[in-house]
């Protein structure tokens, strides 16, 4: 009627395909009978390899068919000559690539051939690696490509340079080839025998053995200037190289306060408080003091309180060691006459906290190499992984010497890869706060000051043990963790023109008499409860907080923080 | 007139139609098309990706369960009367050897006949997600066939008689350890060991040692981890935050599964899932991974496919539902990240093993 073709009945069409699939049916099943009753009367012949071989070219990933056939070849073998078995092997090699050509993901088929490479009297290497090249440049992500090309590199012998040279023509014709990058970086050990463990994390368990020095490794490849290149493999590779090693686990930083009578630790990486098993041995005596942590929420950085009158007499000089017996290290810290507080610290520089220290020819080598991607970055403004190793060359080399270099490359970043923007204002926000930290170091003081620098997250709390004054004016802070009660010392503290609405951190601060809050988003009275723990709070600046408009407000706070004699609300 | 018509259009583009998704899985089970002939070896995966997948859609009520778990344990290979198979006993893929149909024992001894771990794995969930109470299943056949696949090594065959050895296989045997309540089917120790050493420098893991970091094989290390409830044993704090940072930057749009290749909707579950039992899966991007499953979204024929534009097929049809239900589609079913079934099919399977419990009298055999 509407032009519409005549269609057979449902019911013929139905018996049609139910004929055909049966036919199909049947042949399926007289081969694979055939088959399996060769291979149980363990007939290993020729009508054997072609029946497997017709079954195997519609369904390379029948694993029984491909283990018969290994038994067809490994018989053949005993029974043939020797160039007689070259030709068979030949022709399984031409038979597995027309199984390649049509699925070249089959995981039976390249595991076939790789058995029979292994097994070719005479193989012939150049021609496997000429199939990978064909595969790869039909399919340069093909790992199944890539791992057989790593075996036949291996059982062949291949030099290691020339297929370097190989990848370095993959890679100069697709720069982004990811595959070919790992291959390169699993070739460079094998041209550095002496290096330890390929590019993998150790292989033990983690608390069994310590993990290899990337830094001895990078020292070797970089020092051999072979890493020119630039794409993903080599950035990951490069942020690994540039890590940070494990750091040894000790005490760097003891406080004694007259005063309060506290002693307070830090560590070179967080530890639990009340299991961390510290013993305080004044004048050569033990003492019986409990440890706590210095926030009921935040279970790291111990202290203790001495009891009464030990050591508040101003005219005595005191020696005090604190020893962590499970890691059987100490620090020792003399309080002397006249003096009200104590400490003995390592520098963040000494403990390598923020990079390691690099020797002449290593610094060198990376100074070329930020050459080279800053090269690069003018030819792709738009890298990320360019901007990013840039930004960890900088921070390796001279975090300092290039801290404006280094935001204004995060303002890329986030230009440029917005959907982790929050990740990179955080990093961001983490180097700045170590360049505060160095520059403090190398003032000698201990005033921390970091405003106006787009802070998101505070970090490296426990290196302001010692702080006495700190600003964060004008950042985009959010609150006060429970850390920043690791700041004993702190008396002052500027927090003005931030968004912070929680005050946890601000935690029985034994000395701080100064808060200036300005313009933050301290909504309610209940915020403000941390403040009364601290005995000392004279001052408190909170102008510009939703806060300020509760109702009595005024009246409310000198209830809740009776030593402040200066409001500003 | 035709810009409102578009607009209606361009609203209808980012809708879920989860009718057509069923349809597209009850076809699954009825018929395949002639290309998927090469799936026949594994075709109780494919069974696997169409019940998990009608599950998540609370739609299992369209299929005959009695007939499908018939079936499935037709598909057991159960030990013969002297018990001379044991090593290859669990689940086959299909019928391809020509094992007369059977769905009690004692096993036929066919010489080629063994199970293959996926399907023992795919084979159990199936069951579970059918409602099965697994009385049928022999598990210590299944157990003994398992401990015969693993190598020095720490992985596993995929079949007793030889195949490709590698990460995958230690997942599926870690699922079926899992699920069956008993760890003597493997040696966790030497898996562990394995796992570790496919951790690459780039801190995603490959296949093996040595070789390319990639969404799927980290999805198996992680989750195996997570089942043997082992991750933080085996791996430092250090490595889970690097771990944590190459799966999180898969995230493209959807995720893809290794650099520089395009997002496909599988990845959307293999790195989402990871990211969800790595405890992050809360920090990436939900809007921009829901446009990208959805635009793979098959209109006519249901399912998903890897890419816009392409064919949809039965697996990722399967895992573009769970990758929308991680990040909390709300008609979908959550789904358990580390097992890769329904939540509902997972709190199935907590009761049957309370019941053996409760019925042996002691703790379940743990490692």
């Amino acid at each position: 009627q509407h032009g519409r073709v005549k269609i057979k009945s449902t019911a013929q069409q139905e018996e049609e395909k139910r004929k055909e699939r049966e036919k199909k049916l049947k042949i399926y099943v007289a081969a694979r009978d055939a088959c399996f009753s060769k291979r149980k009367e363990g007939i290993w012949d020729d009508e054997a390899l072609q029946l497997t071989q017709q079954l195997l070219s519609s369904n390379p990933d029948f694993a029984t068919l491909w283990n018969y056939r290994r038994e067809i070849l490994m018989h053949l073998e005993t029974v043939k000559d020797e160039d007689e078995v070259q030709k068979i092997y030949e022709a399984e090699l031409s038979f597995l690539e027309s199984c390649l050509k049509v699925n070249p993901k089959s995981y039976g088929s390249w595991h076939h051939r790789g058995w029979v490479s292994a097994r070719l009297p005479r193989p012939d290497w150049a021609r496997e690696l000429s199939l990978c090249d064909r595969c790869l440049s039909l399919d340069d992500r093909n790992f199944h490509c890539w791992d057989y090309r790593r075996m036949v590199v291996k059982m062949s012998g291949v030099p290691v340079d020339q297929e370097l040279a190989f990848t370095d023509r993959l890679i100069g014709s697709n720069f982004s080839n990811y595959s070919s990058w790992h291959y390169r970086s699993t070739l460079l050990p094998l041209l550095h025998p002496e290096s330890p463990e390929p590019p993998s994390p150790c292989r033990k368990s983690p608390q069994t053995s310590p993990p290899p020095s990337p830094q001895t490794h990078s020292h070797r490849v970089c020092e051999e200037q072979l890493l020119k290149e630039y794409e993903l493999s080599a950035w990951f590779y490069y942020r690994w190289l540039l890590g940070r090693a494990e750091r040894e686990e000790m005490i760097s930083c003891v406080y004694v306060s007259r005063d309060e009578e506290r002693v307070a630790v830090a560590f070179s990486r967080p530890v639990n408080a009340q299991s961390v098993g510290l013993l305080l041995v004044l004048d050569g005596q033990p003492q019986r003091v409990e440890w706590r942590s210095v926030h009921p929420r935040f279970k790291h950085s111990p202290i203790c309180d001495l009891p009464p009158g030990t050591i508040s007499d101003i005219t005595n000089e005191h020696n005090l060691t604190v020893h962590w017996t499970e890691k059987h290290t100490h620090r020792d810290c003399a309080l002397y006459t006249g003096r009200t507080e104590s400490y003995c610290r390592d520098s963040a520089t000494d403990q390598e906290l923020f990079r390691s220290e690099l020797s002449v020819e290593k610094t060198s080598v990376l100074q070329s190499e930020l050459q080279s991607c800053n090269q690069l970055q003018e030819l792709e403004p738009l890298n990320k992984w360019c901007l990013l190793t840039i930004i960890l060359l900088m921070r390796a080399l001279d975090p300092l010497g290039y801290e404006k270099e280094t935001l204004d490359h995060f303002q890329t970043l986030k230009e440029v890869d917005s959907m982790r923007s929050a990740y990179y204002s955080d990093l961001c926000s983490k180097f700045m706060i170590e360049n505060t930290i160095l520059k403090m170091e190398y003032a000698e003081v201990r005033v921390f000051s970091i405003s106006d620098k787009n802070l998101t997250t505070l970090c490296h709390l426990d290196q302001l043990l010692l702080v006495t004054h700190i600003s964060l004016s004008s950042n985009q802070l959010q609150q006060l963790p429970p850390q920043f009660a690791m700041l004993q010392c702190l008396e002052v503290l500027e927090a003005d023109n931030n968004c912070i609405g929680n005050l946890e951190g601000l935690y029985h601060l034994p000395k701080l008499e100064e808060v200036y809050l300005k313009n933050n988003k301290i909504s309610s009275l209940a915020d403000l409860q941390p403040l009364a723990s601290c005995p000392k709070l004279k001052r408190l600046d909170l102008r510009g907080n939703p806060v300020t408009q509760t109702a009595n407000i005024g009246s409310e706070l000198a209830e809740l923080l009776p030593s402040v004699t200066d409001l500003l609300l | 007139m035709a810009e409102e018509e578009s607009q209606f259009e361009e609203f209808e583009q980012i809708d879920f139609l989860r009718d057509r998704h069923v349809r597209f899985f009850q076809r699954t089970l009825q018929v395949l098309p002639e290309r998927y002939a090469s799936l026949e070896t594994t075709r109780l995966t494919i069974i696997f990706f169409a019940l998990s997948g009608l599950d998540v859609l609370d739609a299992l009520d369209v299929i005959d369960r009695n007939v499908m778990i018939e079936w499935i344990y037709s598909l057991q290979v159960l030990p013969t009367e002297d018990q001379s198979n044991l090593s290859r006993c669990g689940f086959r893929g299909s019928s391809h050897i020509g094992i007369p149909y059977s769905t009690k024992g004692p096993g036929v001894l066919h010489p080629y006949d063994s199970g293959h771990v996926a399907m023992t794995y795919t084979g159990l969930c199936s069951l579970l997600i059918l409602g099965d109470d697994l009385s049928r299943v022999n598990k210590q056949a299944c157990l003994a066939g398992l401990r015969a696949l693993q190598l020095e090594d720490g992985s596993f065959y995929a079949v007793p008689e030889g195949s490709e050895n590698d990460i995958r296989f230690i997942y599926c045997a870690a699922s079926i350890c899992y699920m069956l309540d008993d760890w003597s089917g493997m040696d966790i120790q030497k898996a562990i060991e394995y796992i570790r050493g496919s951790l690459s420098y780039d801190n995603g893991f490959g296949q093996g040692a040595g070789r390319e970091s990639h969404g799927g094989w980290t999805y198996c290390a992680i989750a195996s981890l997570c089942l043997m409830g082992r991750l933080e044993e085996a791996l430092s704090q250090r490595e889970l935050d690097r771990i944590r940072r190459w799966c999180i930057m898969r995230q493209q749009s959807g995720f893809h599964g290794r650099p520089n290749k395009p997002v496909d909707t599988c990845y959307s579950f293999w790195v989402g899932a990871t990211l969800e039992l790595l405890d992050v899966f809360q920090y990436t991007n939900f809007d921009k991974n829901r446009s990208f499953i959805l635009s793979t979204q098959d209109r006519l024929v249901g399912g998903f496919a890897k890419w816009p534009d392409s064919h949809p097929d039965p697996l990722h049809a399967y895992l573009g539902l769970c990758g929308l239900s991680l990040i909390g589609e709300p008609s979908l079913r959550k789904v358990h990240p580390a097992l890769n079934i329904t939540q509902r099919a997972f709190q199935h399977l907590q009761q049957l093993q309370q019941t053996w419990r409760d019925s042996t009298g002691s703790c379940s055999r743990q490692h």
